[in-house]
């Protein structure tokens, strides 16, 4: 018996060998199609499969115009991927996602430094834009892509039937949405139509993503810049205190039905009630244009700036950047790549189509959204963007920030005996480790 | 009389026919499950484990940073409150997907045509993707009396009940959800237990004249506690690592009320980017895992033993 396990040992041996051998030939090369070619980049966006398709034509166009080949990877879960990519070390040439990952995506080191100089077209793009590209240590790390600010959705045909008009003022806007939500807006009947659309889940930092007008609008700040180059966190003022209690007493904890049900667990994917047609307000992006105008319908609904709260009517503004993934070795064709993407051109190719459209307030100042589009609502995002929006800071990584800042509205939103003022200060402390573990604590 | 003399090639084909029959040829067919092992199980895993003690900042060097993450992990009031919501999930969803697993195989157990019908559509809910299982469950759960559940209690004059979005409730709706998916697998191991259960002896049973409960009790369970041995410890392997169910219904709120094990590692993986913090908090569900199952194998062989 001995014998015969010893005499398996060798053969044992030989196979573990040959599997050893063969994970180590599959580990190696970067496993993407084209990594090695020179004149193809690998290219990353975080779409679904309808904006996917404006990217495929943007890129076929690149193609023809440079003979530079794009090897295109739409991501759903981009994050979940692109950490999976950086683990071994072989990143996407060029990714194009959200500004406000910046800052995680440079403080991981996953991004090669940009001279605006370098990108052909530079210029066009304004000075503040290419600001919101800078960070922590004073270097960009993106191209300004796209830009967009929040705008209130509002059903127009239910303001017509009510006889009201579009909400200028917070106090407006909480009248219309409990008349949306008691006055029977769509004649049915039933009392089964809510005010407002809010995506208030702590998933993925949802609800301060939803939230970060309402605080700005009330003169809050997450966490607030020094001059100096390091933050303080500030959730615990007056301001954010009156905000919060506002938004909980009034949106989540006063009468039902000013906003959707199941709203404290809902990301935007499953806050469909505006296009279902039984919620009368969305404070979102313009990319659900496209989306409304077929259901409920371009003729039912109108897009207006966000009303107004205590401190003016700022709303969260923010957009795509094009970033380039470190070491890949490819800095002429990623160039080429950018200057086409900013272009008039290639903004124009963006903007346009039957899909849902990428770029959505062109960075390329020689355009204009409403123009190019003809369609004089996107004169009202622009105008959102330009005069009256702010971003989350790009420099600090804000991932944690945000999610933190999400989980405690989350939490003051669901539980309405809490003291907010306490709770606020609990997330202050967070928000102050948060910024400890970037050593931007002031 | 002609004396035998092995040649040395001789000697070598039959070493290398012991070699090629009894050794290689086993080891060969084993080799496809061993590589895809190794490449999507153990080595992730090794990694995982790896990255657990380390800063992970791929680009910029890891940092060594030896037992921070694990303490990190493990003081965080999040995580805590975390595994209280994995082990009340866990062992709540656990065994009462066994004990309905176990009523159905009661009920569905025979020959029949129509009973293998009637399987196959109890058991396809373990064949649904889970997050496909749980949209639907998201739409039967909806908070107005138009939803499916609230429209039930309508009619009774009750509700609507907030089943997500009230934090008393809400991990107690994500349960019954997973008792309904995982019910019919522990039903199909089950009902294998039940077809080798001796026939004789409930023929003996009914002889004495035993009740329903007596002939449960001292038949069926002893003659099935090998498959049962099996679904406990598979339901305790998922009772613990349960993630999917949470994540599409409720995304571990209302105020975290539903935060899971899992949940709370992908958050800190994903969304805050902290991958030695979510590697650290896997490996420790790997440890208690592999702790309850040596536990549970433990018990089961003392109780093979007696």
């Amino acid at each position: 018996m001995r014998d015969r396990r010893r005499s398996r040992r060798p053969a044992a041996l030989l196979v573990a060998a040959a599997l050893a051998f063969g994970t180590a030939a599959c580990g190696s090369g970067s496993g993407s199609a084209g990594g090695d070619d020179p004149n193809t980049l690998e290219v990353w966006t975080r779409s679904n499969p309808d904006s996917a398709a404006t990217y495929e034509r943007v890129f076929a166009a690149f193609t023809n115009k440079t003979g530079i080949k794009i090897d295109y990877q739409p991501v759903i879960n981009f994050d979940q991927q692109l950490q999976s990519r950086a683990s071994t070390k072989d990143l996407p040439d060029a990714m194009i996602n959200d500004t406000a990952l910046m800052g995680s995506y440079q403080g991981q080191g996953l991004l090669k430094p940009i001279a605006p100089a370098s990108i052909a077209g530079h210029d066009r793009i304004t000075d503040k834009t290419w600001s919101s590209t800078v960070g922590i240590d004073g270097k960009h790390y993106g191209i300004p892509y796209s830009r967009q600010a929040q705008t209130l959705m509002i059903r127009k045909d239910w303001l017509h039937k009510l006889g009201l008009q579009a909400p200028t003022t917070w106090q407006d806007m909480l009248s219309v949405a409990k008349a949306f939500a008691t006055d029977d807006p769509d004649g049915d009947g039933k009392a089964d139509t809510y005010g407002m659309v809010v995506p208030g889940s702590a998933q993925n930092g949802y609800a301060a993503w939803w939230g970060a007008s309402f605080l700005w609008q009330g003169g809050a700040q997450i966490i607030e810049p020094d001059g100096k180059g390091t933050y303080r966190p500030a959730m615990d003022s007056t301001a954010a205190v009156n905000t919060v209690t506002w938004m909980k007493d009034n949106l989540f904890c006063g009468d039902n039905a000013v906003t959707q049900p199941g709203a404290l667990t809902a990301v935007t994917s499953t806050a469909t009630n505006f296009q279902d047609g039984n919620a009368g307000m969305y404070m979102t992006g313009p990319y659900n244009i496209a989306t409304f105008d077929t259901t409920p319908g371009k003729d039912k609904y109108e897009v207006v700036p966000a009303p107004a709260g205590p401190a003016g009517g700022d709303v969260l503004a923010d957009g795509e950047n094009i970033y380039f993934g470190a070491r890949t070795g490819k800095a002429k064709q990623e160039q080429a790549l950018a200057a086409f993407l900013i272009s008039a051109e290639g903004q124009k190719l963006a903007m346009t189509g039957e899909n849902q459209p990428v770029v959505r307030i062109p960075v390329n100042a020689t355009l204009d959204a409403a123009k190019v589009r003809a369609d004089a609502r996107w004169s009202v995002v622009q105008k959102a963007y330009e005069d009256a929006s702010q971003q989350f800071p790009n420099a600090p990584d804000f991932a944690p920030i945000k999610q933190d800042t999400a989980d405690a509205l989350n939490s003051i939103f669901t539980y309405c005996g809490g003291d907010v003022r306490s709770q606020l200060a609990e997330l202050n402390e967070t928000l102050a480790g948060d910024l400890k573990d970037q050593d931007l604590l002031k | 009389m002609t004396a035998t003399v092995t040649t040395p090639a001789a000697r070598r084909g039959r070493v290398f026919g012991v070699l090629g029959k009894k050794a290689v040829v086993p080891w060969l067919f084993l080799a496809p499950g061993l590589l895809l092992a190794l490449v999507f199980k153990f080595w992730p895993m090794a990694k995982g484990i790896w990255l657990s003690f380390f800063d992970v900042r791929p680009f910029l060097g890891d940092q060594w940073i030896g037992l921070d993450n694990y303490t990190r992990v493990l003081t965080d009031h999040r995580f805590q409150d975390a595994i209280g919501h994995t082990l009340v999930l866990g062992i709540g969803q656990s065994l009462g997907a066994i004990l309905l697993g176990f009523v159905l195989a009661l009920l569905l157990e025979g020959q029949a045509r129509s009973l293998k019908i009637i399987r196959t559509a109890v058991f396809l809910p373990a064949v649904t993707a889970t997050a496909v299982v749980g949209e639907l469950w998201r739409l039967m759960y909806y908070p107005t009396s138009d939803g499916l559940l609230n429209s039930g209690l309508h009619l009774l004059g009750l509700g609507p009940v907030q089943f997500l979005d009230n934090p008393d409730i809400a991990l107690y709706s994500t349960m019954a959800m997973g008792i309904w998916i995982w019910a019919p697998y522990n039903m199909v191991i089950l009902l294998a237990g039940l077809a080798g259960v001796d026939r004789s002896l409930y023929e003996a049973a009914a002889m004495d004249g035993v009740s329903l409960w007596q002939r449960l009790r001292h038949v069926t369970l002893p003659a099935i506690r090998p498959a049962l041995m099996i679904v406990l410890t598979l339901a305790t392997i998922r009772g613990l690592r349960v993630f999917t169910e949470v994540y599409v219904l409720t995304g571990g709120g209302p105020a975290g009320s539903t935060d899971v094990w899992m949940t709370r590692a992908y958050t800190l993986g994903f969304t805050r980017n902290d991958i030695g913090g979510a590697s650290a908090a896997s490996v420790v569900l790997l440890c208690v895992t592999l702790l309850l199952t040596v536990t549970v194998n433990h018990l089961r062989k003392r109780g093979e033993a007696r």
